[in-house]
């Protein structure tokens, strides 16, 4: 269970939260123009790396805001939360923060616990 | 040969006895003991049968990693799978032996361990596989009854609560290493909990006689004194009795607190205590489990770990066997030799596999002195024994066997550190070659290991690593002397397995004992091919047991990694994975049970409903009446066909509270509704209402409702029951995702109204009854209008809406006024023909006139396009959620499923719901070729007004069908029924009655 620090109410416990996917997709303001492939990878597109990801949590037994946080889903670590109107931190910003837990490697399977 | 107490130094004293009941027959015990302790005592040493084979089973460890000694409670809800050596007795405990029948002496289930190469790695997965039918009339009632472990209990009962701390360091195990550093924290600014899964502090000095004393007290009183000095710390919480189970993320930890131990369970009182602890580090002081060794026969009752049996003595006062013999690859067991040569008990035979020059002086010292017969550089080959051990194999070091008598052996395998939490933590391990065992190596979060959990051995070094470890913290240094005279160093030689000399189904070499797993199941998997050590422990169902392999599964990469040539690092361990120890369902559930894990939410009228036979339906989490018996006798089909032909007769009355409703205000909220539905909702008049889908982004229907438009500024919509909460999620998202730059406003209100739907031709003229100020002529109150009026001390709004074709109105009335309404409705409305309807009649009803049902006619594949609401669509607004994908080509292709209505050509029919389309009248016997399948029915009632069935159905290019003949398949038939293809409206296609 993690916490998570809602950027308006401050620290809660994870079950306070539901997620809601990749961040900063934006609905494209005139659908209308756009051909069929351009759509559906608004509609249906999402990425799901390992390692630092920016994506949308909403307070749902709280204050119901929505927010973004960065969390690196090798880690589990929720390294930033900031509110949907300010701007996305950069990458670089987490270059320090460990990568996968118990020296997994940066891509694939996260049955390791042995050093070799 | 037999089992002895230990008056003069154990935890456990004779001065009070406690009877208890094992099997059916009396027992005493003493005050203290574990239901183990207490048998052994009794000289009772098989307890059970084993999981697979049946084979009788003894006592082999003394705590939370036993494999074998499991029992049922039955003076405790029947509670199956109680460690025999955690579960402390109490005057009236009664307990059975598990997985046995009809009895633990003859057991009928034996007969597997002859049938043993059925049983192999991988049996499940083999053994059971054809012929067809097999499975669930033998295989599986056989496996039921012979396979597995204790019987459920037959009533769930809440026993627990759940705790929630913040604080600065746990503390998890409170041995030697636990209570150093607790005391550096005594009188800290930390905030600190330690916890133990024992009912005393001590761990190992209570289990042992390792460390004769410190700070120059007998290490007894040092406890005492070192209790009470943390005790009176008040930044310090100590919790006994409480197991942690997982180290989650975010340094999460979760214990488990048993709050009846020795004490029958108190009715008024949680039994369990589930902590949930935040902390921002984790000391784990969890200590070591010993492990076996796999030879013949290593599971017969009387063989035991070798520090089990030492805590027997010291922990619990029991001394199993007065001249149990001794078999080891390490010093481990040097004290044990000592403690029973001190309490006057000469060991049979001393087996070390290790070369003389490994073995410590002192060991050798004790066991010339007291003429121990010993055999070095020398293996236990196998045990025999009817029920029980009586003689051991010793291979010697020219590799002669030579037997010898005796009832107990006490091995020793070697000693891990228990890493199980610190895994959890995503804590990385690392093989250490001088101890032959898997060690801390870095930890994930804010972690510290200290002493044997880390792999620290040796007492003298104790003191230096929590001084050194611990120095992130402002505390003061310990300085404490420890008196020990075990040897420094375990000098341990590799050793998993001894080679058998006999070759029979009764010889087993095990590796696994609760799963019943040998070490040539591990052999076989790996020839198979399942030489991933994650794989072959799936294939042979090794260390999958309620114990985990806590005392083997280190031993099987030992075996594994000989088998494949590799290093045991190479082989890797399987992932550890919460909880540490099985904990009960109760425990996880706490309070959340039954109506407090699932409310109930009832309308304002349930009162009237229950008097006026309503059967219930559950939608989500609300009552809502199903259908209304006329009385007892009548049956549901009848009430719903009485109660749909009475209400377009006359009138009924339907409870609607539950629909969710939601209000949305705003400067912008008539752009927001816009955006949310598919309809155009600019040019709609004030006061006036709309029928209105929702849409997902991929033009699917999620949902849909009523907008009443009060003013542009101002909306209430309707949705499902069940869509509610959704509904207003998914607008909240939007609002503040999306156009973060319209000024709206969301409330849900489902609650703040009760609803009645009044519909039937008699509808108007009760409605002027029930509100008689008011005009409700077609022209002052057309269809899709609604007024806000005045009603006693409250206002009510009224809609002329209808869901079943007849004229009709919905009436939002504040809850507390709900009842009084609905009683005079039937006060003025009973001599006009009104009565009660629920959902059923309801949903016949709506498909008399092509109504749909969201989630019944539609499944998320759905547009409106296919069931022909182009008409709601507003298509000269420049956007709404979904409408770009309604052009997409999937969505706009031809041959898409689309609603019809489907009659059959022979009107006695019966058309079932869910049954398929199909282009042929019957369906072969055996089906060779796939049968074209157009669609299914999705709603089928019987029209009482009709006196025959309507269906609808989704099916591929519907609209181009209509007239066509089809067939529809039964549920008990191979023969199809004939049916046209109709345009999805039954009943008063022009809208006569819902205009009139
Ligand atoms: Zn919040």
């Amino acid at each position: 269970m993690l916490v998570i620090n809602c950027p308006y109410c401050g620290e809660r416990d994870q079950s306070e939260f539901s997620n809601g996917g990749e961040a900063h997709v934006a609905r494209p303001e005139n659908p209308e123009t756009l051909n069929d492939k351009k759509w559906s990878e608004y509609v249906f597109i999402r990425l799901n790396p390992k390692g630092i990801f920016k994506e949308r949590w909403v307070h749902t037994h709280g204050c119901r805001k929505w927010f973004n946080a960065v969390r690196n889903t090798s880690t589990d670590e929720i390294l930033k939360t900031y509110k949907i109107n300010e701007k996305p931190p950069s990458v670089a910003e987490f270059d320090t923060t460990i990568k996968t837990p118990s020296g997994e490697p940066d891509l694939g399977s996260g049955n390791f616990t042995v050093k070799k | 040969m037999t089992a002895s107490n230990n008056n003069k130094n154990s935890c456990v004293t004779d001065s009070n006895k406690v009877s208890f009941t094992f099997d059916g027959k009396k027992y005493f015990g003493f005050d203290g003991d574990t239901i183990a302790s207490a048998l052994l005592r009794n000289n009772i040493k098989i307890i059970g049968r084993s999981f697979k084979y049946h084979r009788p089973r003894g006592i082999y460890t003394c705590g939370i990693e036993e494999p074998n000694a499991l029992v049922q409670v039955l003076s405790e809800s029947n509670e199956p799978n109680t460690r025999a050596t955690v579960k402390k007795i109490y005057s009236g405990i009664n307990v059975l032996s598990q997985n046995r029948w009809p009895s633990l002496k003859n057991d009928f289930g034996y007969v597997n361990n002859l049938l043993s190469p059925l049983f192999s790695a991988g049996f499940y997965y083999k053994t059971f596989m054809g012929p067809k039918g097999f499975w669930k009339n033998i295989y599986e009632p056989l496996i039921r009854r012979t396979a597995g472990l204790g019987k459920p209990p037959k009533e769930f009962r809440s026993k627990s609560i759940h705790n929630h701390h913040n604080v600065d360091i746990v503390i998890v195990g409170a041995g030697l290493a636990g209570l150093l550093a607790a005391s550096k924290f005594i009188d800290s600014e930390y905030d600190v909990i330690l916890l133990e899964q024992d009912n005393m502090l001590g761990g190992s000095l209570n289990s042992s006689q390792k460390i004769k004393t410190i700070e120059n007290l007998e290490t007894r009183e040092w406890l005492k004194k070192i209790e009470n000095l943390i005790k009176k710390s008040k930044n310090i919480k100590i919790f006994k009795n409480t197991l942690a189970t997982s180290y989650n993320q975010t340094n999460h930890i979760i214990a488990l607190e048993d709050n009846s131990v020795g004490k029958p369970l108190a009715s008024h009182k949680p039994e369990l205590i589930l902590h949930k602890i935040r902390t921002k580090h984790t000391i784990l002081s969890n200590g070591h489990i010993e492990r076996l060794i796999s030879f013949r026969n290593n599971d017969l009752p009387g063989v035991m770990l070798a520090g089990s049996f030492e805590k027997y003595i010291f922990r619990y006062g029991v001394i199993p066997e007065t001249e149990p013999i001794i078999f080891t690859n390490n010093s481990s067991t040097f004290s044990l030799l000592k403690s029973l040569i001190d309490l006057g008990c000469k060991p049979k035979a001393y087996i070390d596999v290790r070369d003389e020059s490994l073995i410590d002086k002192k060991t050798k010292n004790i066991l010339e002195t007291n003429k121990i017969p010993f055999y070095f550089s020398s293996e236990v080959e196998g045990c025999d024994g009817s029920q029980m051990l009586e003689t051991i194999s010793i291979r010697n070091k020219e590799m002669q066997i030579k037997k010898i008598k005796g009832s107990m052996l006490c091995i020793s395998g070697g000693i891990n550190p228990d890493v199980h939490l610190f895994t959890q933590s995503k804590g990385l391990i690392k093989w250490d070659e001088k101890y032959l065992t898997f060690r801390p190596e870095t930890a994930f979060q804010n972690t510290i290991t200290i002493g044997s959990a880390n792999g620290n051995f040796n007492f003298n070094k104790i003191i230096e690593e929590i001084n050194e470890k611990l120095s992130l913290f402002k505390l003061k240094e310990l300085k404490i002397d420890l008196e020990s005279d075990c040897p420094e160093d375990l000098n341990i030689v590799e050793l998993w397995e001894t080679i058998s000399e006999k070759k029979s189904f009764w010889s087993k070499s095990f590796i696994d004992i609760q799963n019943d797993v040998t070490t040539k199941d591990l052999r076989q998997a790996v020839t198979e091919g399942f030489d991933r050590i994650e794989h072959l422990k799936r294939f042979t169902t090794n260390s999958m047991g309620t114990d985990q392999g806590k005392i083997s599964s280190i031993n099987s990469l030992g075996i594994v990694s000989k088998i494949l040539k590799k290093n045991i690092s190479e082989v890797g361990t399987t992932i550890y994975r919460p909880p540490y120890a099985p904990l009960s369902f109760s425990a996880i559930a706490g309070r959340s049970t039954y109506e407090f894990y699932d409310p109930t939410r009832k309308t304002s009228i349930h009162s009237w409903h229950v008097k006026n036979r309503a059967i219930f339906e559950d939608v989500g989490q609300w009552k809502r009446p199903w259908y209304f018996k006329k009385n007892n006798k009548e049956n549901m089909y009848e009430a719903v066909q009485r109660e749909s032909k009475e209400l377009r007769n006359a009138a009924g009355i339907l409870d609607g509270s539950t629909l969710g409703k939601i209000e949305i205000k705003g400067k912008d909220a008539l752009e927001f509704v816009n955006l949310i539905y598919t309809n155009a909702f600019t040019k709609m008049k004030p006061m006036t209402a709309r029928y209105a889908l929702m849409l997902g982004e991929d033009g699917m229907i999620k949902d849909d409702g009523i907008v009443c438009k009060i003013n542009d500024q101002h909306f209430i919509v309707t949705t499902t029951t069940g869509g509610a909460a959704k509904v207003l999620s998914d607008m909240e998202e939007y609002a503040q995702t999306e156009w973060p730059h319209l000024n709206v406003y969301l409330n849900s209100i489902t609650e703040q109204f009760s609803t009645f739907n009044i519909s039937g031709p008699k509808s108007r003229a009760i409605m002027r009854k029930v509100f008689s100020n008011i005009d409700f002529s077609n022209e002052k109150f057309p269809f899709m209008s609604f007024k806000k009026v005045n009603y006693l001390d409250t206002q009510v709004r009224i809609l002329r809406a209808s869901f079943t074709g007849e004229l009709g109105y919905e009436v939002y009335i504040s809850p507390k006024y709900g009842l009084e309404l609905w009683e005079k409705f039937f006060r003025y409305g009973e001599n006009l023909g009104l009565i009660p309807y629920g959902t059923e009649t309801m949903h016949l009803l709506r498909a008399e006139k092509g109504y749909i049902v969201v989630g019944q006619d539609t499944d998320g594949t759905v547009t409106p396009l296919d069931l022909n609401l182009n008409w709601m669509i507003g298509k000269n607004k420049k956007d709404f959620i979904g409408k770009r994908s309604l052009s997409r080509s999937d969505t706009s292709r031809k041959g898409r499923k689309q609603l019809v209505g489907i009659l059959a050509v022979d009107k006695s029919k019966i058309i079932e719901e869910g049954q398929h389309v199909v282009e042929k009248s019957s369906i072969p016997a055996k089906i060779k070729f796939p049968i074209k399948y157009l669609g299914h029915i999705t709603s089928s009632y019987h029209s009482p007004t009709l006196n025959y069935y309507v269906a609808m159905a989704m099916i591929e290019g519907g609209n181009e069908l209509i007239g066509k003949k089809f067939y529809v398949t039964q549920n008990k038939s191979l023969e199809n029924i004939n049916v046209e293809i109709v345009k999805p409206i039954f009943l008063d296609p022009e809208n006569k009655r819902l205009l009139s």
